[in-house]
């Protein structure tokens, strides 16, 4: 990410969100991170890891950094199409928030952010219902 | 009479002083006497009948009629080499069995699979084939006035005669495209760098015409090997396999272009952007043959702060269609086309690869994966790879008078779309005889693309999509209690 994308991206956060809620690291470097706090309707907090190294003209992986658990106790680790989930790393869960075809650079990463705060709401309709997020996905968007 | 017997027949005559390089032996059976003859070549002969001309040059020929190609340019490196000494090595690669053979003068020429090298010696000395030196060799280049003279011996001979080769000049650089003077100003392609990444079936065939077409300078740039998949519309073939797909590309440009400068970075460019960018500043064209939108986009980024044409091409799936965008400095970039939509999903042809950078979810079962391979013919992504080699020529050759000078004013649209069959996204489209002036398959059309004044390649003014709007009208859908 170029030092222009940076401050565009910059510009996006500090007019949608508090500054605490975001830290970037590692700019200027091949490790860019961003990491962000996310809180649900609930008031859970969770904070988002987004690795930055080849965005924006890759999909960023962004991270839950804990291993989240489905309903029945099940570690978030692998891949899930039901879940909307990619292979975990670091020990995080991975969410899957845009796909292949649809992903272009002029996707901001506050758009992610929010693409991402969405599947912590659906994660914790899970857990309170037990339907999986693609249900909510598929038959109510 | 037996085969053995025939065999030392035809050597005690050539044991006579038979000359193969200048006549011909038939051998004719005599039913009234039951004896075997033989007769000049094209003698009919008065009674009994030619039964056989063991080889193309006769029988008792040593062999049949021997060809034998030399470069021009060794050749004068060779006469300067004589200069100081009295023979120079040849090494002589056996191309057909018995009946083509390849002078070099340089050992470092690469064989090709099947070549037998032989040895051979160049001199101006012309009792070197008369003497009993140089027992072992096979070959031997003379140098004389009239020019040169290639004399061979497949075998070693007891009466250790030498016959004459035609032999083929093959011309230096200057002259080796002089068939497409006229057409493509050849002097100019040759100065002129070109920068291919990735060797797939597009690439592969694009570097090649290119070759072709006499560009002088390559820059190749793929990290993937040859594989069994690639065959059917790679122009790599079987003994290719596992080869990187860099030097199997390389090898086919110098066989069309043996004086092509050829570099080659067998690099995943996703993974080494300095290198991308210093390759695209030093190429005066970019081809973009990959099979993803995250390089694409770095070449676009590439292309766009080094101020260099690129030429992007795909196929859809099944390559029903595909297609083709040039970015011209100043002109809408990559990005701006994917962010207007006018492009349709791209095919994906190997699932290694589209796990690799996202095309099949990795939550996609293997099986499913396998069933998303869906490729087309080769013959239906050529017209892409045509397109594309014909924008790259009039790029190459912009502002130079010559035969295709007349593309420039046709090839204006940024993007142009092409399909193969009414498929799917070109279902609806009437049958190629019908259509009049409708739309139908195996026809080009322009679009043309409009400069997003808030791409975040190529504006300068970036402004992201936050998408806010979208996001929550897809929110308040969702009713999280159910």
């Amino acid at each position: 990410m170029d030092n222009a994308r940076y401050q565009a991206e910059l510009g996006v956060l500090r007019r949608k969100l508090p500054n605490s809620w975001y830290c970037f690291e590692g700019i200027g470097t091949s490790t860019p991170t961003l990491k962000m706090a996310a809180r649900t309707n609930s008031g859970n907090l969770y904070t988002l890891h987004f690795d930055l190294s080849q965005f924006p003209m890759s999909i960023p992986k962004v991270f839950v950094t804990r291993m989240l658990k489905t309903k029945s106790g099940l570690e978030m680790r692998g891949c899930s199409a039901s879940m909307h989930t990619l292979d975990s790393e670091h020990g995080w869960t991975r969410i899957c928030h845009y796909g292949y075809s649809s992903w272009t650079p002029n996707v901001s990463l506050y758009k992610v952010f929010i693409k991402c705060r969405l599947w912590l709401e659906m994660y914790e309709a899970h857990l309170r219902t037990g339907k999986e997020i693609q249900y909510y996905l598929n038959h109510q968007a | 009479m037996n085969e053995n017997q025939l065999n030392n027949l035809a050597e005690n005559i050539r044991e006579e002083g038979y000359n193969p390089a200048t006549s011909g032996t038939d051998l004719v059976y005599d039913p009234a006497s039951g004896e075997f003859r033989t007769v000049p070549r094209g003698y009919s002969p008065s009674n009994g009948e030619t039964v056989t001309k063991f080889t193309e040059g006769g029988f008792a020929s040593e062999s049949g009629h021997v060809m034998v190609y030399l470069r021009e340019d060794e050749l004068k490196s060779a006469e300067e080499a004589l200069g100081s000494a009295e023979e120079v090595p040849a090494y002589v690669e056996e191309i057909d069995s018995d009946e083509v053979f390849h002078i070099h003068f340089q050992p470092e020429i690469k064989k090709l699979p099947g070549e037998l090298r032989l040895p051979g010696f160049c001199t101006r000395d012309r009792n070197a084939i008369n003497g009993l030196s140089h027992s072992s060799l096979r070959f031997c280049v003379l140098l004389t006035e009239d020019g040169p003279e290639v004399w061979y011996r497949l075998r070693p001979l007891k009466s250790r005669q030498w016959a004459q080769a035609e032999a083929f000049i093959v011309p230096s650089e200057e002259n080796l495209f002089s068939r497409s003077k006229g057409i493509l100003e050849v002097d100019i392609l040759r100065d002129k760098r070109v920068l291919v990444i990735g060797l797939g079936s597009f690439g592969s065939q694009i570097s090649i015409e290119l070759a072709k077409a006499g560009v002088g300078h390559f820059a190749l740039m793929d990290f993937d090997r040859v594989e069994l998949h690639n065959l059917s519309r790679h122009t790599a073939t079987i003994h290719d396999l596992g080869r990187l797909k860099t030097n199997v590309i390389e090898e086919a440009i110098l066989g069309k272009n043996p004086y092509a400068k050829v570099e080659k970075f067998p690099v995943n460019i996703n993974e080494d952007l300095p290198l991308l960018y210093e390759e695209v500043e030093k190429a005066d064209l970019v081809i973009c043959a990959t099979d993803n939108n995250t390089s694409r986009f770095n070449i676009s980024g590439a292309l766009v702060e080094k101020g260099k044409v690129g030429i992007f091409g795909r196929a859809i799936t099944r390559a029903e269609g595909g297609d083709v965008f040039r970015y011209r400095p100043g002109g809408p970039c990559y990005c701006c086309v994917v962010g207007a939509g006018n492009l349709q999903e791209e095919e994906i042809s190997d699932v290694a690869s589209a796990r690799r950078d996202g095309r099949i979810a990795a939550y996609v079962s293997a099986e499913d994966a396998e069933a998303m391979v869906q490729v087309g013919l080769s013959s239906d992504i050529e017209p892409i790879c045509n397109l594309m080699v014909k924008l790259a020529l009039v790029e190459l050759s912009r502002g130079k008078e010559s035969g295709i000078s007349s593309l420039e004013e046709e090839l204006t649209y940024d993007c142009y779309l092409w399909a193969n069959r009414r498929d799917r996204h070109y279902a609806n489209w009437k049958p190629f005889p019908a259509a009049g002036q409708l739309p139908s398959i195996l026809r080009w059309y322009g679009v043309k693309v409009n400069k997003d004044e808030h791409c975040p390649i190529c504006s300068g003014n970036i402004v992201l999509d936050d998408g806010e709007e979208e996001i929550n009208a897809m929110a308040s859908n969702i009713d999280l209690n159910q």
